[in-house]
């Protein structure tokens, strides 16, 4: 499998003797540039257009992100798989407004899905598992339209995140969720989850014809590639959220991990590594499939929620979204 | 597959297969190198090393398993290099 690679370290990346080279200070580090499909950078890191047009030889995407560990842009290389046909048959699922709001009602599913499966196995949160299921039940058979859609989406999504207090550690408590910028460590470590899953999407996608600005249940606006968002909802819950759970139960991030200014919290470097390590082994984690009768790691599903989309579009398949079954 | 690769090569060349052993696998000891690695880049690799190697004067050896789980690693004394996609 190809890797991703995180650099949360200060440094220079430089292209030396046919490969990558990462040098902080006097010490340099060999990067097998043949293994890596992507590239994370969380550090203050340096590099030239040498550098740059090699990795894009080698079609490797870097995604950048600022020092509180937000999401601030990717750069990527020409890309290799481009068809005309799937991008415009999946312009045309946009145009159309019954098309578009079935792929839109397939994440959302998919994700409500997903919230639940978090929620099943823990008996604090049985209340909140009900509602979600009420809520779902009575919203999900009139939707006429996107916004309705996402309407229902938010509703679930608050008592989802609601039930957070129940089951993890005091220190953690969370009154609501709050973006940009979160005020408090959960509201942190969510942020930084999801804007991981986004890049982590939004290279696979770039693996695949598809065109990542066309989106369905978000907005298609332009300044951003709006297809990962809607394919992160999926994996948000099924990744992010239980990465979260199992560090914050097993006591491995604690508030000493964050830090805080006025009115903001992000987790500082040694937090950041904590959970990149365990984002990363979950998405190296493999699940037998069971049409494909082989393991798929959670990164490889990323990628073949990119391959049923395709074959959507092209009339091959109706689009089922992932639901996992293990 | 998990794949450690040892060699010996004439000085003159030595630095050529370095060279192209390094865009593979991760360097561990002077002449071992190892790490992951599909079949297809691995028959790439090899490809390239057949170029630059003295069939009659060199030797590259390739241990290769099917997992790394297979592979138990024991370090006495100094860790010369870590491999971690975290850095």
């Amino acid at each position: 499998m190809q890797k991703s690679l995180y650099i949360t370290s200060n440094g220079r990346l430089r292209r030396h003797e046919n490969t990558l080279y990462f040098e902080m200070g006097a010490e340099k580090k060999a990067i097998d540039i043949e293994n890596v499909e992507q590239i994370h950078i969380f550090g203050e890191v340096d590099l030239n257009t040498k550098a740059l047009n090699y990795i894009s030889q080698y079609g490797i995407v870097l995604h950048f992100y600022n020092y509180y560990g937000f999401y601030a842009g990717s750069f990527l290389p020409r890309k290799k798989n481009v068809s005309g046909d799937v991008v415009v048959r999946q312009a045309l699922h946009y145009l159309d407004r019954e098309k578009r709001l079935f792929l839109a009602y397939c994440f959302v599913e998919s994700a409500v899905y997903h919230m639940m499966r978090n929620l099943r196995e823990r008996k604090e949160a049985e209340a909140y598992l009900i509602a979600i299921e009420d809520e779902w039940e009575k919203g999900r058979f009139n939707i006429s339209s996107i916004s309705e859609l996402m309407g229902l989406e938010g509703r679930i999504r608050n008592i989802y995140y609601q039930s957070f207090n129940q089951f993890l550690p005091e220190d953690f408590s969370m009154e609501k969720r709050e973006k940009r910028p979160p005020t408090n460590p959960i509201n942190a470590l969510i942020s930084f989850g999801n804007s991981l899953i986004y890049s982590h999407t939004l290279s696979q996608i770039y693996q695949t014809q598809l065109d990542p600005s066309i989106s369905f249940l978000h907005e298609p606006s332009e300044k951003r590639f709006s297809l990962s968002l809607d394919i992160s909802e999926i994996f948000k819950p099924l990744i992010v959220d239980t990465v979260i759970f199992k560090l914050l139960n097993n006591h491995q991030l604690e508030l000493e991990h964050f830090d805080e200014d006025l009115n903001y919290c992000y987790l500082n470097q040694e937090g950041k590594k904590i959970f990149l390590k365990e984002f990363q082994s979950k998405l190296e984690t493999t699940v037998r499939h069971r049409q494909l009768n082989r393991n798929v790691s959670y990164k490889g599903f990323i990628r073949l929620e990119c391959y049923k989309l395709i074959k959507h579009f092209i009339g091959d398949q109706v689009y089922s979204p992932l639901k996992a079954w293990w | 597959m998990f794949v450690i690769v040892t060699y010996d090569i004439n000085e003159k060349r030595v630095n050529k297969v370095r060279k192209i052993l390094k865009k593979y696998f991760t360097w561990v000891q002077n002449s071992v190198f190892e790490g992951e690695i599909t079949y297809g880049k691995l028959e790439k690799c090899k490809r390239e090393l057949l170029s630059v190697i003295e069939k009659d004067e060199d030797s590259v050896y390739f241990y290769e398993m099917d997992y790394k789980l297979v592979c138990n690693k024991k370090v006495l004394g100094q860790e010369k290099n870590y491999d971690s996609v975290i850095i």
